[in-house]
């Protein structure tokens, strides 16, 4: 079966448009919402069968830094944020977050501890990093909640 | 030149193949000798025979057989332009649209995997860094591991791992 060549070009030079027209508008539309996940992770030395461990990724960060040998993600949720607006998250029985996004990229995490803000941090999120706040426990552990920006 | 070649020769010139100066110098020859004017006679009687006895043939096809071939293969690639020329129909339609669209996906294909092969460029937190704090008595310590891929505060602060109950209920 034989087509012209004109014929065809033409039909991919208009399907080719017609493919930026649309992928322009949907990147446009989805260009200042972001999608967050939030874990909350507790860093121990020792093994707790039953329990999930975090991502290799995320585990190989943390151990890199801290000296616990194990990370369980105790809780993880994903947070699809509108541009300039908030959203909270319970991560535990007393701690939620607050998640603000600001353009481009950068967010502001807000922790709260039983209704009390203990901070407030601000920086450019790029796919691929993550933030962390994190702090210990009463025994010889540490909590961690690590936060990223999902691609 | 041996017999053989002479009756060749004879024959050549019955059949009307020899000219010229050849043809004169053979008839010469013949005229002065009986053996080969008989010959001559004998072949030149042979001929007259056969050309009697010749069956008449008749071309299979007729003479403007080779035309008739041109006009037809002519013919045909007009109706085949015609026949594309008209609007696109069935797997036609299909393969006319299917062909740029496989185009398209292979283009976006291509695009898709070089976007996701771009070497990872790996964070730069550089700039913008806030830190606020609203309880002066917890430390606070901020750094960044060596690669820029996790930026840290660590609090001196012990929060309740403990999940909610009704949330636990509600998962």
């Amino acid at each position: 079966m034989t087509f012209s060549l004109h014929s065809l070009m033409s039909r991919f030079t208009v399907l080719v448009a017609l493919l930026l027209l649309v992928s322009g508008g949907f990147v446009a539309a989805q260009a200042d919402s972001i999608t967050v996940q939030a874990r909350l992770v507790h860093g121990t030395s020792k093994e707790q069968k039953g329990k999930m461990e975090v991502s290799a990724a995320i585990k190989k960060k943390l151990a890199r830094v801290f000296k616990w040998m194990h990370y369980y993600q105790l809780n993880s949720t994903q947070l699809n944020i509108a541009d300039a607006t908030t959203k909270t998250t319970k991560l535990s029985k007393t701690a939620s977050i607050k998640v603000t996004n600001r353009k481009n990229g950068r967010i502001a995490v807000s922790l709260y501890s039983k209704g009390k803000m203990l901070v407030q941090k601000t920086q450019t999120l790029r796919p691929g990093s993550y933030m962390v706040l994190a702090g210990n426990t009463g025994t010889d552990s540490a909590w961690f909640i690590v936060l990223s920006k999902s691609k | 030149m041996n017999e053989n070649e002479i009756e060749l020769k004879i024959q050549a010139l019955v059949d009307g193949e020899l000219t010229g100066r050849e043809a004169e110098e053979l008839r010469a020859r013949i005229e002065t000798d009986a053996a080969l004017r008989e010959l001559r006679e004998r072949l030149t009687a042979v001929r007259g025979l056969m050309a009697g006895a010749e069956l008449p043939r008749t071309l299979p096809e007729s003479g403007d057989f080779h035309w008739s071939k041109i006009a037809q293969g002519i013919e045909r690639e007009e109706r085949e332009a015609k026949r594309l020329a008209k609007p696109a129909s069935g797997a036609n339609g299909w393969l006319r649209w299917g062909m740029p669209l496989a185009g398209v996906a292979c283009l976006v294909l291509v695009l898709s995997l070089q976007q996701t092969t771009l070497p990872d460029l790996d964070i730069l937190f550089g700039d913008g860094h806030e830190l606020e704090l609203t309880a002066d008595e917890i430390d606070v310590m901020t750094f960044n591991t060596g690669d820029d891929a996790m930026s840290i505060v660590w609090l001196d602060y012990s929060i309740d791992l403990r999940q909610d109950s009704l949330q636990l209920w509600l998962d």
